[in-house]
């Protein structure tokens, strides 16, 4: 299972996470920061899980593309 | 001469207190996002607007709120938001790069200061810009001849911004010079996928660096491996030659920076503008300003190309070569208002009388003072150490928020 986490707050709007990961991330048009789909907000730490491993690559891709690391990828 | 209009950084409210305690007569700052200094994690929010305004409003000084990245479709709603909330926080003016902000700004009727990274570097964009702003920054690699030429002509030709005022001037008088074009980078991009022009500059230019030939593996010998990190811009000593220049507004760098830094630029620059207003600016003035400027974070000084300098005025360390460095003692616990005695813990090292203390909060600002009289533990002792509660005569306020530092020489590595 692929478990995804945005620390949304911290974003700067950046892009590079919907260019790399564009089925898991969108940018918001009503704040200018990355929205993680189908997330669950925890305290402003964002969730999403997904038992698709294919997806692993594009948000592992994201995560180091992030200027501000606010993303983290784990495969478990 | 016309006074000019000292311009100072905030990054927080410390660094905002400092300015307004030491003579900005405007301040700079941005909202978390879309503004150069989008990394920092010492950003104002939305919400502090109608505090920041209320502040510098109580000391008639100008806000100005930076919106000066580049700007993506995503980000049009929030341009505008910020724009909205700066406009009903009464917020002076909007610096800006993208010309999405500039019509945003325009539309809902906020002033507009263009930003140096539009690159202003002829008159006839100076006009061109007339028709939307009323004060602009210059491109920094101008010198002040050419500075000159074009405040005259706005002079002559009348250049009027949307104000129906002429159109000011603005230009960089003090802090960081980087590598870039007038602020415009990829360097961080390129390295680091970290894009400067949305405020997330690694600041990777500041590293050594080695040339070598690919082909011989020929390593070229540098006297200085920081190749692409300039010193830092100072404009104290040649202030009168800016001031001729026909500018009206000086901009001091640094909304990174501590709040005693803010604090001790802008005092020296306050007097040494005061200085030429009252013709008393001299040379023994500038070497004791100059000494001030080099306490705080530096990386060397240089006059930039206003005089149209030759290059090589590469800084020779990564760091700061400040004279001066400030060492956490402890934190604030009560001020005594009538008796104006500050109560301290201290958390670590130790304070003695002869010792020069840094406070500094968001409301206290930044404050500097020699111990001239302690008691320790309600005992008269020299020295305070860790776990003691001290209590010091103070000219200034404090509050539990604030923080207590000492001032010690800083031995620096070059």
């Amino acid at each position: 299972m692929v478990v995804i986490t945005l620390q949304r707050n911290k974003c700067i709007g950046c892009n590079y996470c919907v260019e790399l990961a564009p089925n898991q991330f969108q940018m918001s048009k009503k704040d200018g920061k990355s929205v993680l789909l189908h997330a669950k907000d925890k305290k402003g730490f964002f969730t999403a899980k997904s038992n698709d491993d294919i997806i692993f690559d594009a948000c592992d891709k994201a995560s180091k593309a992030c200027p501000v690391n606010i993303i983290s990828v784990k495969n478990i | 001469m016309q006074q000019i209009e000292l311009m100072a950084p905030a990054g927080n409210f410390e660094s905002l207190q400092a300015a307004l305690d030491n003579g900005a007569d405007s301040v700079y700052f941005g909202v978390e996002q879309l503004n150069m200094r989008a990394r920092a994690s010492i950003n104002f929010t939305l919400d502090d607007l109608p505090e920041i305004s209320k502040r510098c409003k109580a000391k008639h000084v100008r806000t100005y709120l930076t919106l000066n990245t580049i700007i993506y479709d995503h980000d049009l709603s929030i341009v505008k938001t910020l724009v909205k909330k700066a406009k009903e926080a009464d917020i002076t003016a909007v610096i800006a790069m993208d010309q999405a902000v500039i019509a945003c700004a325009r539309e809902l009727g906020l002033e507009v200061h263009i930003s140096t990274q539009i690159n202003i570097t002829n008159i006839e964009t100076v006009k061109f810009y007339a028709m939307f702003a009323d004060t602009m920054v210059l491109s920094r690699e101008l010198s002040l001849r050419q500075v000159k030429k074009i405040t005259e002509a706005i002079e002559k030709e009348q250049i009027k911004g949307p104000s129906g005022k002429l159109v000011e001037i603005e230009v960089f008088g003090h802090g960081a010079l980087c590598m870039a074009v007038s602020g415009k980078c990829y360097m961080s991009l390129h390295s680091q996928n970290s894009s400067a022009n949305r405020g997330a500059c690694k600041q990777n230019c500041r590293k050594k660096y080695t040339v070598i030939d690919q082909e011989t593996g020929f390593e070229m010998e540098l006297d200085n491996e920081y190749i692409m990190s300039p010193k830092d811009l100072c404009t104290i000593d040649i202030l009168d030659q800016v001031a001729e220049s026909g500018i009206k507004v000086l901009k001091i760098e640094g909304r990174g920076r501590a709040p005693e830094y803010v604090a001790r630029v802008i005092k020296c620059y306050r007097n040494a503008i005061d200085s030429l207003e009252n013709n008393t600016y001299d040379k023994e003035k500038v070497v004791s300003w100059m000494q001030e400027l080099e306490k705080v974070y530096n990386r060397g000084f240089w006059n930039g190309y206003y005089l149209g300098q030759k290059l090589g005025e590469w800084s020779n360390g990564s760091g700061s070569h400040a004279t001066q460095k400030k060492v956490y003692i402890g934190k604030g616990v009560h001020f005594y208002t009538k008796a104006k005695i500050g109560e301290f813990k201290i958390d670590a090292y130790d304070v003695s009388i002869g010792d020069t203390i840094l406070v500094t909060g968001p409301t206290t600002g930044a404050k500097e003072m020699e111990v001239n009289e302690m008691l320790v533990n309600d005992e008269k002792l020299l020295t305070g150490s860790k776990g003691d509660t001290i209590t010091i005569p103070l000219e200034f306020r404090i509050r539990p928020s604030d923080k207590l530092y000492k001032i010690v020489e800083n031995k620096v590595e070059v």
